[in-house]
């Protein structure tokens, strides 16, 4: 994205794209969603798309719930079928751009085979998946994308089982654009999210997106404010050679990034 | 009232202890002993997942406890654990319960009996999170057994009835109890809790027998049978059903014996009955606006009353028939719909209709559909199911509609 664009998407007045009589929204103080959902309008203006020729598909959850307030094209669908939703709407409508907002619950478990498919099939969608390793909507429930040891109401002692990494699946079944992002790094996530729609094939962003109301509070993260620092800390290395630059002397595995955000894989088509 | 909420000894078979009707059910899973549960959230039922996973953290129970990804591996997971030989605990709500749909129907036909609860929510689309009884009742012509609580003590106690019927030899099929979404699922009530030492003299351990899948013991399960045997097998799920009713009578007599609890007849609950002219019937937690309507009603001199109907499969014939050939009209409340069926009626409407048509004298039957989507059945709206019951009583049916929807915007 050029400066000049990236100023006048940052000089976006949301409130033109949102359903202003849904609000107030339901997203609980300091979700990350909301970050992610001004990233999305900031990264379509840049693009300067037709909003009549741009369709959202959702599925079911908090991260599902952003497309009740985007005043556009939108499908809010049945939990994990947004996939499937959007490759008949695109089969239908070739013309549309067609963006599917998902979450890891969403996406990853009940959902989890449409992901494959649709990445193996590669079809011209953009899949925005939020993960924030929870069930948010229903009260914070271990996820398959739960880090190890953390805490959610179905594991009050800390979860056990192997996480997944959504990209490495996505790249490995197939996807032709694979990026992670980070609502610790905004403008970052314009720049992904932008290359993701203007991508043919399909497009995968995961998206770091912090629950602060359950995943934070069982895992005393702090607030919000918090939990963005440490996100942030987490994705602060550009690469892992300055990172093993910077901390030489330190413990193994200390100050490497765990996650790598930016463009993962692309394949042009 | 100051109410205790501790738990306190009250006997030597129970404490006592405030629960949700998903707490109960947790309390239940630890009780019986369950070997294998799996989870999956949607509400309301996911209340029991963090019950039984706080009873799992606090060292209070011990069970394999697998969050699924999604509805139907969940109940695909219970039913092969239950096939070799675990007992098993499983639910679901509205959509999700459909998401399992294959599996519930083959559980059934497979006849393990796994024990569920269906949380009840309405079905989308329109979203909405309140009860609504057609997700438990989808499955009324499976094989399913369909118990529906009233209470969090009733939650708790046809658990235990549910694994105990419904593992019984003459029986083996599964049990999906309902329960009305945040009407009992997510309300409160002070809760007997049996001891595990009581629950043991009532409860047997799950036995498969000679059915059990095992290397020792080889057996085919789900063979494809095609025409030459598949009515046979349908014959013996239909045996099993009419077998479900005398077991039920049973498990509840020792129930009572053991516990103390569980009223006179294991079907029906009957309220202000021995005088009453009209009376309605329902199911679930619809009771408790309506009692407080009869209370009212009685004092203004009307002989009204309640049957509340706790097993709809099997559905108790006989004693229904018995109960509701002694008044003069019945009004039928169903927290469901039955689009297009006969007289336009509720699931339950139908089925009592059918129950009676047989009977020389028939009472006026009134049908209603009320409180869908968890909209709450206030006392005019109760007062109105009355009122028009016992007009039908005076005058008889009148013609055209005989069921109405009660407290909608037309
Ligand atoms: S529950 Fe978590 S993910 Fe859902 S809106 Fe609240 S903070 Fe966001």
């Amino acid at each position: 994205m050029t400066a000049k664009a990236l100023a006048a998407a940052t000089g976006i007045d949301y409130r033109e794209h949102l359903r202003l009589p849904m609000m107030p929204h339901i997203l609980c103080p300091g979700c990350g969603h909301g970050i992610v959902l001004k990233a999305l309008l900031r990264a379509i203006r840049s693009l300067d798309l037709d909003w009549d020729r741009l369709a959202f598909v959702a599925g079911i959850g908090c991260s599902s719930r952003l497309v009740g307030y985007i005043d556009g094209c939108t499908l809010h669908t049945t939990h994990g079928r947004a996939l499937t939703f959007a490759t008949g709407l695109k089969l239908a409508r070739p013309d549309l751009t067609v963006v599917v907002i998902t979450g890891d619950g969403d996406g990853l478990a009940i959902g989890g085979n449409h992901l494959i498919h649709a990445a193996r099939r590669d079809v011209d969608l953009a899949c925005l998946l939020l993960n924030n390793e929870t069930y948010g909507m229903t009260g914070g429930q271990v996820a398959p994308t739960t880090v190890p040891g953390s805490v959610s109401t179905t594991t009050p002692r800390g979860a056990t089982e192997p996480p997944f990494d959504a990209c490495a699946l996505v790249t490995a079944a197939g996807a032709s654009f694979v990026a992670r992002g980070a609502t610790s790094l905004p403008l970052e996530l314009d720049t992904l999210i932008a290359a993701a729609i203007a991508h043919r094939g399909f497009s995968f962003v995961e998206i770091e997106s912090d629950c602060p109301e359950y995943f934070g509070r069982y895992n005393r993260l702090g607030r919000a404010p918090e939990m963005l620092q440490q996100q942030r800390r987490r994705f602060d290395e550009v690469d892992e050679t300055l990172a093993a630059k910077r901390f030489v002397g330190a413990p193994p595995h200390a100050g490497v990034p765990r996650l790598r955000t930016g463009v993962l894989h692309e394949r042009k088509t | 009232m100051v109410v205790d909420v501790k738990t306190r000894e009250t006997s030597e078979v129970e404490t006592e202890q405030l629960a949700t009707g998903c707490e109960a059910i947790a309390e239940a899973i630890r009780l019986a002993d369950v070997d294998v549960m799996a989870a999956y959230p949607i509400r309301p039922y996911d209340g029991v997942m963090q019950a039984a996973a706080k009873l799992i953290a606090n060292g209070k129970m011990d069970v394999e406890y697998i969050v699924a990804d999604g509805e139907h591996s969940q109940f695909e997971i219970v039913k092969h654990a239950c096939a070799v030989g675990s007992r098993v605990f499983v639910g679901s709500s509205g959509v999700g319960w459909f998401y399992a749909f294959e599996a519930i129907a083959v559980t059934a036909g497979l006849r393990l009996p796994v024990v569920a609860i269906c949380g009840n929510r309405a079905l989308d689309d329109p979203g909405a999170f309140g009860t609504e009884h057609n997700d438990s009742l989808a499955v009324r012509d499976l094989g399913w057994l369909l118990p529906w609580a009233e209470t969090a003590q009733e939650a708790l106690d046809l658990a235990l009835m549910a694994w105990r019927v419904g593992e019984d030899r003459r029986v083996s099929l599964p049990v999906a109890i309902g329960l009305d979404g945040a009407f009992l699922t997510h309300s409160q009530h002070i809760v007997k809790i049996p001891t595990q030492a009581a629950v043991q003299r009532f409860l047997p351990k799950f036995d498969l027998g000679d059915r059990l899948l095992h290397p020792d013991n080889p057996i085919t399960i789900a063979p494809q049978v095609d025409q030459d045997w598949l009515m046979e097998i349908r014959r013996q799920n239909d045996h099993a059903m009419r077998q479900a009713l005398g077991v039920i009578r049973e498990a509840h007599a020792d129930f009572k014996t053991i516990f103390g609890r569980g009223g006179d007849s294991p079907f029906l609950d009957e309220f202000m009955t021995e005088d009453a002219e009209v009376v309605v019937i329902g199911q679930g937690t619809l009771s408790l606006p309506m009692k407080v309507a009869i209370r009212r009603l009685r004092k203004e001199g009307h002989k009204v009353g309640l049957v509340r109907l706790k097993w709809f499969r099997p559905f108790p014939t006989e004693e229904v028939v018995r109960s509701l050939g002694r008044f003069k009209a019945i009004g039928v409340v169903d927290r469901d719909y039955s689009f297009g069926s006969p007289f336009y009626g509720g699931v339950l409407y139908n089925e009592i209709r059918s129950a009676l048509y047989s009977q020389a004298s028939r009472p006026a039957i009134v049908g209603f559909i009320a409180g869908l989507g968890g909209r709450e059945i206030e006392q005019p709206m109760a007062t109105e199911i009355f009122e028009k019951t016992e007009a039908a009583a005076r005058t008889g049916l009148p013609a055209g509609d005989v069921c109405h929807w009660i407290g909608v915007r037309e």
